[in-house]
C-alpha cells in the first residue's frame, strides 16, 4: 500500500510543480513506483516541466468520468518506467472534479504504487479541496518572503481542520547572501512562525529555470547544482532517512542554529 | 409571624433550621423539640443544617442541640452554622477568595476561555468574556472578545477586547506584536518598522488613545 502526498503551498508560483517533478524524478531514480497527478485542472503545468505534454490523450476528468480507465490515461516518463504521470485537464476547470472522485481515485491508485504525489493548485477553493481529499500526507512549500509564508500557515490551518495534521515544510528559492545582508527571511524566522517540521530547504537557482524549459527536473542531473542535491535529500528524507542539510551558509555560526532546530548535533 | 422561635427552611444545600436571633436558647430548645415532632414524619431522614444566628454555643450547648434532634426525629445532623458563616459562605467577597488579609480592588470576574494552541491565519475566536491562547496568534488570525485578551506567546495578529463597549478591557500578550489592536471602539495599530518586543507586555486605553507598557510596571487600568 502506497502513500498519497499532496504538494500545496497556497502562495502561487513558489514551486509546488518544480517540487512535484523533482520528488518525483527523484523517487523513481531509487526504484520507487510512482504517479504524480496534476490538480492544477484548467492551469496544467507539470506535464510541461516532465517534458511529456506532447503524449497526452487523455486526463483526470476523462478518468474521474468514466470516458477511460486510470491505466490508459497515464503516461510513462522517459527516462524512468516507473514513473507515470496523470494530466490535469487543460478545457474544464476545477468544478470538473469533486473531492469524492478525488479520493477514490487516490485510493485505486496507491493499490499499485510506492507514492501518488499530488500536484495541488494554488489557493484555498475547489482545486485546493480537490487535491487534499486524498492524501495521507502533506508537503507544504514556501518561499522566504512574507505573503508566502503568511498563506502557507492559512494553509496548514486549514489541513489541520482536514486532519493532514502533520505537514511537512519545504523551504524553496532561498538566497543565502540576502538572508546574510539582512534582506530575507531566514529559516529560523520561517519556522517561528509556521512551526512545523522542515524537511528541505532549496537555494536560488537558476538551473531550475532551464531545467524546466528542457522538461529534464534537475534532480536528475548530475551537474554539481545545489538544488539538484537539495531535491535528492529531501528524497531521502520523504522516504524516511535522516539526511544532514546542506550547508548552505557559509557563516558557520547560522548554521549551526540550523543544525540545533534541526535537533542534529554535530 | 411564627409563633416558634425555630423555623423550617429548604435551601439548595438541603433542610436548613433557623434559630430566632434574639430568642433565649433553652425557648430554641423547647420549640425545636415541639417542631421536630410535628414535622418530623415530613422530613424523615433527610440532611439537615442548624443556623444559630448570631449565638456563639459551647459544645455543651451543641451537643444538647444535637441531642434534641435525636430524640425528636430522624434528622441526620449536617453541621450548624452561625449568622457570620453564613454571609461568608454568599458573599461575592468570600467566593472571589478575599479573606481578611487580603482586600481584591479592582478586580473583573468574567467567563474565560482558555485556547490551548496557536492560531493560524484565517482562524479566528469570537467570545462573550475573556480569552486566553496559551501559543502564539499568528498574522491574519483574529481574536474578538467581549473582555480582556491574554496571549502567553507571539500576538502578530488582531486582537479585539472590550468588544461591546468594556474600555477597561486590556491586550495583554508576551510579545505584543499585533497587526492591530482594538479596545471597545478605538482602534490603533504599530508603528510601521517597529521591531519585536522582547518583555512581556500590556495594551489598555488612556485618554481616548491605545497605550502600550511593559508588565513589569505598575499596572495603570
Amino acid at each position: 500500500m502506497g502513500a498519497v502526498i499532496v504538494i500545496t503551498s497556497g502562495k502561487g508560483g513558489v514551486g509546488k510543480t518544480t517540487t512535484t517533478a523533482n520528488l518525483g524524478v527523484g523517487l523513481a531514480m531509487l526504484g520507487e513506483k510512482v504517479v504524480l497527478i496534476d490538480a492544477d485542472i484548467g492551469l496544467r503545468n507539470l506535464d510541461v516541466v516532465m517534458g511529456l505534454e506532447n503524449r497526452i490523450v487523455y486526463d483526470l476528468v476523462d478518468v474521474v468520468e468514466g470516458n477511460c480507465r486510470p491505466k490508459q490515461a497515464l503516461i510513462r516518463d522517459k527516462r524512468y518506467d516507473t514513473l507515470f504521470l496523470l494530466p490535469a485537464a487543460q478545457t474544464r476547470d476545477k468544478n470538473a472534479v469533486t473531492p469524492e472522485q478525488m479520493k477514490k481515485l487516490c485510493a485505486e491508485l496507491k493499490e499499485e504504487y510506492d507514492f501518488v504525489l499530488v500536484d495541488c493548485p494554488a489557493g484555498i477553493e475547489q482545486g485546493f479541496r480537490n487535491a487534499i481529499a486524498g492524501a495521507d500526507r502533506a508537503l507544504i512549500v514556501t518561499t522566504p518572503e512574507v505573503s508566502a509564508v503568511r498563506d502557507a500557515d492559512r494553509i496548514i490551518g486549514l489541513l489541520e481542520a482536514a486532519d493532514l495534521g502533520d505537514p511537512k515544510l519545504i523551504i524553496n528559492r532561498l538566497r543565502p547572501d540576502m538572508v546574510k545582508r539582512g534582506d530575507m527571511m531566514d529559516i529560523e524566522d520561517i519556522l517561528e512562525i509556521l512551526a512545523i517540521d522542515l524537511i528541505g530547504v532549496i537555494p536560488d537557482d537558476e538551473k531550475i529555470i532551464i531545467s524546466t524549459n528542457r522538461g529534464e527536473p534537475v534532480v536528475a542531473n548530475d551537474n554539481g547544482s545545489l538544488s539538484g542535491q537539495a531535491y535528492r535529500n529531501i528524497v531521502r528524507r520523504v522516504r524516511g532517512e535522516n539526511v544532514p542539510f546542506l550547508q548552505l551558509y557559509k557563516n558557520s555560526s547560522i548554521f549551526s542554529r540550523l543544525k540545533k532546530i534541526m535537533g542534529l548535533s554535530g | 409571624m411564627s409563633k416558634y422561635t425555630v423555623e423550617f427552611k429548604g435551601t439548595k444545600e438541603g433542610v436548613t433550621i433557623y434559630c430566632q436571633e434574639n430568642a433565649g436558647f433553652e425557648e430554641v430548645l423547647l420549640d425545636l423539640a415541639a417542631r421536630l415532632k410535628q414535622r418530623a414524619v415530613f422530613f424523615g431522614q433527610s440532611k439537615v443544617r442548624i443556623d444559630v444566628g448570631g449565638r456563639q454555643l459551647t459544645e455543651a450547648e451543641q451537643e444538647r442541640l444535637a441531642d434534641v434532634l435525636a430524640k425528636n426525629s430522624k434528622l441526620v445532623l449536617a453541621g450548624v452554622q452561625t449568622s457570620a458563616e453564613r454571609t461568608a459562605e454568599f458573599s461575592p467577597a468570600r467566593r472571589r477568595g478575599e479573606t481578611d488579609d487580603l482586600k481584591l480592588e479592582n478586580c473583573k470576574e468574567g467567563r474565560s476561555i482558555v485556547i490551548k494552541r496557536t492560531l493560524r491565519s484565517g482562524q479566528s475566536i469570537h467570545y462573550p468574556g475573556n480569552v486566553i491562547v496559551l501559543g502564539d496568534v499568528n498574522p491574519g488570525a483574529e481574536i474578538v472578545a467581549e473582555g480582556d485578551i491574554f496571549v502567553y506567546g507571539t500576538l502578530r495578529g488582531i486582537a479585539h477586547a472590550g468588544r461591546g463597549g468594556d474600555r477597561s478591557a486590556s491586550v495583554v500578550a508576551l510579545r505584543l506584536a499585533p497587526t492591530q489592536l482594538r479596545i471597545a471602539s478605538v482602534i490603533s495599530r504599530a508603528p510601521d518598522e517597529s521591531a519585536l518586543p522582547n518583555q512581556p507586555e500590556y495594551a489598555y486605553i488612556s485618554d481616548d488613545r491605545i497605550m502600550i507598557a511593559a508588565v513589569s510596571t505598575k499596572f495603570a487600568l
